[in-house]
């Protein structure tokens, strides 16, 4: 609570800096007028005339020009003077009024303005502090700012890097994960997994969508690792986004029959390979289990959808929806999202036309 | 202050008259100048800001030189022998190719706003013989900043919004 | 400390600043000097309180204090020192803050050294640099408060643009605002003379010294803002007419031409509303440049639409300060005791052609410069005036116009004589024949008309110096009596001359760089080598390098003349990894005044790389002739001239306060 009480004794002192900066001047007796001050300015100006030409700064048909010019002024602001002495009257109710705005008007327009905006009660928050004083909330944010301080400082530790990407990941901070996983590889190695959680990353990244650059990485990851699962069905995904299903089935279903029976993917296959409107080999496994597949991404997308339709001011939200109804592969529901942004943004035609490009690019134009 | 000089005016020299007359015509004459080249050179050095859907609407000939602008179609860069580069310039609803050959601005990608300047071909493609990622003060293109501050901050299983972009205050 | 200190220092700023813009100028009206002493002390405060908001945000950049959404957005906990503090003003809101900052700081130079100032003068002076502050600091708080918070505070920001990271870029536009922000000085003293309806040569002298320092911060910050964009942006030129170029040229002209007027005023006392024009219009145009560049206009009519507060408001701003203040010179200056008329050969009559000149390029640059914005909001249809333009506006106006510059020196005042003034120049146009005959021998290729300006900046430059040497009489007196008069020359003089061939060498360099560069672009693989003006450069190899927050793909290049090794070049293709965006790091090596320029494009996957070479000849010219030119202005600034009814030493003021109390 110290805190803010120091704000306010700042405001007050200030407050009172700023009224005497007026009032001081005000207070001070000044009995000549405002013509007799000039005459003082004029009369000086002569002297430093003179004193130039003494000294050969300026030229004598110069120094002339100026002392006759200089005169002129004076003789003029003298006879004001001499002309001024009634003007004394109101001076006095003048200084009062310039008196009470200060003391009363200043203040009054600062507090209001400030009051508009300020939030005397919230103190800085220097992130040396913050970091200083953190250390017990075990909080996510507050441990990525931790490692990340620390990698500012050491950008080659890869361990560091291998850490914080599948966090940035999970927080949604997808170009940082990208970042994180490339650094990690480039520091640590390349594996196939390594590889192959980059090509992830690139791919949520992109929206889902396995880029050319996704898709050479999970190409290197299965040539370093045959068989790994996770580029195997990115590699699938791919297939199917270029517009050969075939191939993505083929894929998935060589894949279902080299895979050990109790490997945790294999529901997430059999599942994609229906979507595609294909049979999954049924020898394998057992019954599909609880896979991290298309009813989690099901529910995020309805998550979304929801929000969307409670608050549908994010307009990049409104893309990611699009894109992520094609890629489940429901063309009519993204035409809706993309007609409702549509609707909500008409009045932007910058986002118009990035909606117009994607909806391009996905190929479900026609909205 | 009177007039400079001698008073007669048969002396060597103008007469007040002549004088004034010399300015004011002196005058004249550059702002007629400069209002000359102005429209001499305006006529020559405009080019036309198009879309790729203008070039199809207003039905644009080739050997028409322009600019044209839009955002760089996603996975439309391939990139050829001696520094050619072939993209796709759209708009969302129309799309032309353009072919450019030599350094592509620092701020090229797939997806951002791009101005390119040249000349229509014969079959909608574009010649383009400059590339521009259109500045704003901060010498960035506009849109390339506004897709940079909200980029992708979603991904699958993760419904919640970014805790990392808090909501701005008023 | 808390931000809040800041935001509340610039609301107490605002308060003070609408008391100075009343109470001063009521004073004043009813002859109070009470009230016109309010003034001084007025300003002074402001000048505090905004100075005390800017160093609570720069502190808040230092301790990364990201609380404060304008730190969270532009800065980051990595970033390194001076970037930290080049942050404050490298975005919009900070940038306002610092304009701000500045102006407040004319005044409160007013406040201290215009104690020779008649008072009520001053008091006006004041009092519509109070209304101009009045005007961005409710702009500010409006619209742009650096001050707003962000709850919770993010833990990292989103860094600074890595273009943005550059020394050049962390004075530059420090310099150009204290430029654009002086003219408000010039603007003022013309404002409070209409109002005082009375007008004189003091009133000039009182004027020249602010518009010169005016005049002088704003070549030094144009002319860095050009270094800057040639040697980082990686494009190998050095002005691109952009708008925003353009936006800083308008002021400069007209500025010129305000410095210019101003002597014939001082000395003849003619063109007196003239004068009173142009300061304004000058100023006019300093707001218009910040309105271009701050409003986002210039992005697109359209992006000014999206964020429409700043931008109306800003425009409102300049309406309001523009049309009141020509209203005001229609309703007033018929008051002002009309000057003279003069010969047309006579000084007076060469910087009247000065001035049109100045003028009519200035009205080319800016109708290049608005036509498009106004076309695009009048009928939607999106052109663009390109570098041509300006070239054929621009450059044939220049050319009379420095011509011209060559003999105005020499012409006397009130009647002067041509054929004499050509006599005395017979060295500099032998000079400048031989020059062009030179150039002619010794280039092959080029323009036809290159040697012909080469010749032409020769002759500004044994011009500028044949003006020296009558003076002194050099050659014809003996060499002490030439001495004795270089001595006795009014600072004036030598500024003029010094400011003159600075124009001769930066058109040197603008002609060596245009006519004479060459230019190709290559696709190298490491081992191959590529010829430029008689350079062999050899790509040794592309090296990866981790910097702070970025990584780099260097180029090493060795540089051979003639078979010997002169050096390596390492330009670089940067990667900057907070923001993912990539930059370009040119690479210059410096052969006396030219220089080799290598500028990296993207590295493809087969290990090879595209590089654009250029061959510079003279083009470090350009830079040094603005130089030049900055130096003549601090001369004539120095000239004891100007000094009566301007800044005293503050030496003797202080004794005479003393010696007062």
């Amino acid at each position: 609570m110290d805190g803010s009480i120091g704000i306010w004794l700042a405001i007050a002192a200030m407050t009172c800096a700023a009224v005497f900066a007026v009032l001081i001047p005000l207070s001070r007796r000044t009995d000549t007028a405002a013509d007799a001050r000039d005459v003082e300015v004029y009369k000086d100006q002569l002297a430093e005339v003179d004193r130039d030409a003494a000294a050969g700064l300026i030229g004598p048909a110069e120094a002339e020009a100026a002392r006759i010019e200089v005169s002129r002024r004076l003789i003029a602001a003298a006879e004001r003077a001499g002309a001024s002495g009634a003007a004394g009257e109101g001076m006095s109710r003048r200084r009062r009024i310039a008196a009470i705005a200060a003391i009363v008007v200043v203040p009054a327009i600062a507090a209001l303005a400030y009051g508009l905006r300020g939030q005397p009660g919230y103190p800085g928050q220097p992130l040396a502090e913050r970091q200083r004083a953190a250390p017990q909330q075990s909080d996510v944010a507050t441990l990525i700012g931790r490692i990340e301080a620390h990698l500012a400082t050491n950008p080659e530790d890869g361990r560091g890097w291998e850490v914080v990407a599948p966090v940035y990941l999970r927080m949604g901070r997808l170009p940082d994960a990208v970042r994180a996983y490339s650094n990690a590889m480039r520091l640590l190695g390349v594996t196939a997994d390594r590889q192959a959680d980059l090509a992830e990353a690139q791919t949520i990244a992109a929206g889902g969508v396995v880029s050319a650059e996704a898709k050479a990485g999970f190409e290197r990851a299965l040539a370093l690792g045959p068989g790994h699962p996770k580029a195997g069905y990115f590699l699938g995904l791919a297939s199917e986004q270029d517009g050969k299903p075939e191939e993505a089935k083929a894929r998935w279903t060589r894949m279902i029959g080299e895979a050990p029976a109790d490997a945790p993917w294999l529901g997430l296959l059999r599942s994609e390979i229906a979507r595609l409107g294909g049979t999954a080999p049924a020898a394998a496994a057992p019954a599909p289990q609880a896979t991290p597949g298309p009813a989690q991404i099901r529910a995020m997308v309805d998550g979304l959808a929801q929000r969307l339709a409670a608050d549908g001011s994010d307009f990049d939200s409104w893309l990611r929806l699009v894109r992520s109804y094609v890629v489940l592969g429901e063309g009519d529901k993204a035409r809706e999202a993309a007609a409702s942004a549509r609707r909500l943004f008409a009045a932007e035609a910058e986002k118009i036309a990035r909606l117009d490009s994607l909806v391009n690019e996905l190929g479900i134009g026609g909205s | 202050m009177t007039t400079i000089g001698t008073p007669a005016p048969a002396s060597r020299g103008m007469t007040r008259k002549q004088r004034r007359l010399t300015l004011i015509g002196l005058a004249l004459g550059v702002l007629g100048l400069a209002a000359g080249l102005v429209l001499y050179s305006l006529s020559g050095s405009i080019t036309l800001f198009q879309s790729p859907t203008d070039v199809v609407e207003k039905n644009l000939q080739p050997g028409t030189r322009m600019r044209l602008g839009g955002l760089v179609e996603g996975g439309s860069v391939r990139r050829g022998e001696n520094m050619e580069v072939a993209f796709a310039i759209t708009d969302g609803r129309t799309t032309i190719p353009v072919a450019y050959r030599g350094i592509l601005p620092d701020l090229f990608r797939e997806g951002q706003g791009v101005v390119t300047e040249g000349v229509l071909g014969p079959d909608r493609s574009f010649r383009a013989d400059s590339v521009l990622a259109r500045h704003d003060e901060n010498y960035m293109p506009k849109e390339v900043a506004d897709s940079l501050k909200r980029q992708g901050h979603w991904k699958p299983g993760d419904p919640a919004p970014n805790p990392n972009a808090p909501a701005r205050q008023r | 400390m808390s931000p809040e200190i800041g935001h509340y220092a610039l609301v107490l700023g605002l308060a003070l600043a609408l008391f100075q813009s009343v109470v001063p100028i009521w004073g004043s009206r009813k002859g109070d000097a009470t009230l016109m002493a309010t003034a001084p002390s007025v300003a002074l405060g402001q000048f505090v309180f905004v100075t005390l908001a800017f160093a609570v945000l720069t502190h808040a950049y230092l301790v990364s204090d990201f609380s404060v959404e304008n730190v969270y957005l532009n800065s980051h906990s990595s970033k390194p020192l001076i970037y930290k503090i080049s942050g404050v003003w490298g975005n919009h809101e900070g940038s306002m803050l610092l304009w701000v900052v500045i102006l407040t700081l004319f005044s409160a130079l007013v406040a201290l050294f215009g104690r020779n100032l008649p008072l009520s003068l001053k008091a006006n002076v004041l009092a519509v640099q109070g209304w101009i502050t009045v005007a961005f600091l409710v702009f500010i708080l409006k619209t742009s408060n650096p001050f707003a918070r962000l709850a919770p505070a993010p833990f990292e920001g989103r860094d600074l643009n890595p273009l943005l990271q550059d020394v050049g870029l962390a004075i530059h536009p420090p310099l150009l605002y204290l430029g654009y922000v002086g003219f408000s000085m010039s603007f003022a003293f013309a404002v409070a003379a209409l109002i005082d309806g009375k007008i004189d040569a003091a009133w000039a002298r009182w004027v020249r010294p602010w518009t010169l320092v005016a005049w002088i911060f704003l070549t030094a910050g144009i002319s860095m803002g050009s270094y800057w964009a040639y040697y980082e942006l990686g494009w190998g030129g050095w002005w691109f007419w952009d708008p925003v170029e353009n936006a800083s040229l308008m002021p400069w002209l007209a500025g010129t031409a305000l410095l210019h007027s101003a002597i014939v005023m001082e000395k003849r006392e003619a063109l007196k509303v003239w004068t009173v024009l142009l300061a304004i219009l000058t100023f006019s145009l300093s707001l218009l440049g910040t309105f271009l560049v701050r409003s986002g206009v210039l992005t697109s009519v359209h992006a000014f639409a999206v964020d429409p507060e700043r931008g109306v408001f800003i425009l409102a701003i300049l309406v309001a300060f523009i049309g009141g203040s020509l209203a005001l010179y229609a309703w007033r200056a018929p008051l002002l005791k009309q000057g003279g008329l003069f010969a047309p050969v006579s000084r007076e009559g060469a910087l009247v052609f000065n001035n049109l000149f100045l003028t009519a390029s200035c009205a080319a640059v800016f109708v290049g410069t608005l036509y498009p914005l106004a076309l695009e909001t009048l009928t939607g249809a999106k052109i663009s005036v390109g570098p041509p333009f300006f070239n054929w506006t621009f450059g044939p106006l220049m050319v009379p116009l420095v011509i011209a510059m060559t003999f105005g020196p020499l012409v006397a005042w009130k009647r002067g004589d041509l054929l004499a003034v050509a006599q005395r120049l017979t060295v500099a146009l032998v000079v400048g024949i031989a020059a062009i005959a030179v150039t002619y021998a010794v280039t092959t290729g080029g323009p036809v008309l290159a040697p012909l300006f080469v010749g032409l900046a020769a002759f500004i430059i044994v011009g500028a110096m044949v003006d020296i040497a009558e003076r002194t009489q050099l050659f014809r007196a003996p060499a002490s009596v030439s001495f004795a008069r270089a001595r006795g020359l009014p600072r004036a003089a030598w500024g003029t001359a010094v400011a003159h061939a600075g124009v001769g060498v930066m058109l040197l360099g603008i002609v060596g760089e245009t006519a004479y560069k060459q230019e190709t672009i290559v696709q190298m693989r490491p081992g191959d080598s590529v010829q430029v003006a008689g350079y062999d450069l050899t790509l040794q190899a592309l090296v990866p390098v981790q910097g702070p927050n970025y990584r780099d793909l260097v180029a090493r290049l060795q540089v051979r003349e003639g078979g010997v090794p002169v050096g390596m070049m390492e330009p670089a293709k940067r990667l900057y990894t907070a923001r993912n965006m990539p930059t370009t790091e040119a690479a210059l090596k410096t052969r006396g005044v030219s220089q080799l320029y290598v500028s990296p494009g993207d590295a493809t996957a087969d290990g090879s790389i595209a590089m654009r070479f250029f061959y510079k000849p003279m083009v470090l010219l350009i830079w040094i002739g603005t130089l030049v030119m900055m130096l003549g202005g601090l001369l004539s600034l120095s000239d004891r001239r100007l000094r009566v009814g301007a800044p005293k030493p503050s030496a003797r003021r202080a004794a005479a306060v003393q010696a007062a109390e």
